[in-house]
């Protein structure tokens, strides 16, 4: 790992399209490996990574391939910061914890736990105000939880 | 969010990455390529002929066109079409490429001669990739599109 | 235009059913594994062991399809056990709660030896 340096970054988009968030599974684990994150952190991130843009994909922009999902990922001294851009045609913030038992009753629906994993996997997350009105996902790994 | 454009075709899908010029970085477009690849049913082969082409591709913008310049950025363009894979690989031009080292083939006792040994990459990715085209970006950089088909499976 | 990447293979051994998830559990998975869990439980199956192998990504949609089996397995007082997860997935699986409802073997070996026990 490169101690003193100017951040290091990574941006990459993909279609809204099941699928493509395993593009960017592999490209920011690649990322993480890189710059030296052990292998659970990087298996934490992935997953956080992918339920970030599946919500992306599946709400942000409403599963319409032309939409972008834009993910950017930089490194700086004190830690990994990772933003997931969508065009906000659906808000989805907030995260609890699933019900677990009401899901195996079927009293609520199978799935919407992403939210919950990310908060789980990451060291701090939050959604940020974007000017032009998408959802923006910010997720933070910090330097002292990486090695 | 960068915004691409789209034509007409509804067959298409792309994926797009910036990298820092910073040599190392290739991997995750390698591997954003290859986990591309390996879904679209590319055999292994081809798949690990993919990377090694665009490892040269994006060492080349990096250490040539971008001139290790860490202000600089390396963008690479994964066009995902029903039978074919498109990939370009496009710098920032601060020095274009050496239209000498773009001849068919390099000769290993003209390598030995040169300080760097090198000289290989261009005809590794000719050799691994079914198209290959040199141009300049929109951007003016330097730009390699390399395509490899579906159907020229072994 | 991108396949999904998961194998699914139905085997018996020592009276318990045996799907082989081999890849990846997301969305795409849905019809297979429960396609599997369907034809299991008509031939009677009691002790279901889902062995998990080469699974580098399982996500939430993946989850809620597990979810939907540990519903009818509960329904149809059947057995469900997994073995063969990432340590990391193990992790996941605890995180959501799905470890109150499936036993968490490491092997598949282990799993047989836990659930034949169980049926003793």
């Amino acid at each position: 790992m490169s101690d003193v340096s100017p951040p290091l970054s990574l941006e990459l988009s993909i279609p809204s399209e099941f699928g493509y968030e395993r593009v960017v599974r592999e490209a920011v684990a690649s990322f993480a490996r890189r710059i030296g994150l052990n292998s659970e952190r990087v298996e934490d991130l992935k997953t956080a990574v992918s339920e970030a843009c599946l919500n992306a994909i599946e709400h942000g922009n409403a599963q319409m391939p032309e939409m972008r999902v834009g993910v950017n990922c930089v490194w700086e001294n004190d830690g990994l910061t990772i933003r997931v851009l969508d065009h906000g045609l659906k808000r989805y913030a907030g995260h609890v914890a699933p019900c677990i038992v009401c899901k195996v009753h079927g009293e609520a629906p199978p799935r919407g736990m992403g939210l919950y994993l990310i908060a789980q996997l990451v060291d701090t997350c939050g959604f940020e105000t974007s000017p032009d009105g998408g959802n923006v996902l910010c997720m933070r790994m910090h330097t002292r939880s990486m090695a | 969010m960068a915004n691409v454009s789209h034509d007409a075709d509804h067959e298409e899908r792309v994926v797009e990455l910036h990298l820092p010029s910073r040599l190392g970085y290739e991997k995750v477009a390698m591997d954003a390529a290859a986990s591309i690849a390996r879904r679209m049913g590319f055999s292994t082969d081809r798949i690990e002929g993919l990377r090694t082409a665009l490892a040269e591709a994006i060492t080349n913008a990096i250490e040539h066109g971008n001139a290790h310049d860490a202000g600089t950025r390396v963008l690479v363009i994964l066009t995902v079409r029903p039978s074919e894979l498109v990939v370009s690989v496009a710098d920032q031009g601060c020095k274009p490429i050496d239209q000498s080292q773009l001849a068919p083939a390099p000769r290993i006792e003209d390598s030995f001669a040169r300080a760097d040994k090198g000289g290989w990459g261009i005809w590794l990715i000719r050799e691994l990739m079914d198209k290959v085209e040199f141009t300049t970006a929109p951007t003016g950089g330097n730009q390699v599109r390399m395509v490899i088909y579906l159907e020229k499976q072994p | 235009m991108l396949d999904d990447e998961l194998h699914v293979h139905i085997r018996e051994r020592e009276g318990v059913a045996i799907i082989d998830l081999v890849g990846d559990v997301t969305t795409f998975a849905e019809e297979k594994i429960n396609g599997a869990y369907n034809e299991v439980s008509r031939k009677g199956a009691r002790n279901i062991l889902l062995n998990f192998r080469q699974n580098d990504y399982i996500n939430s949609a993946g989850i809620a399809i597990l979810i939907g089996v540990v519903t009818e397995v509960n329904r149809n007082n059947q057995r469900l056990a997994v073995s063969g997860l990432s340590q990391h997935f193990q992790k996941i699986f605890r995180m959501v709660g799905l470890a109150q409802y499936i036993d968490i073997y490491q092997d598949e070996d282990e799993a047989i030896r836990g659930l034949t026990a169980a049926m003793a």
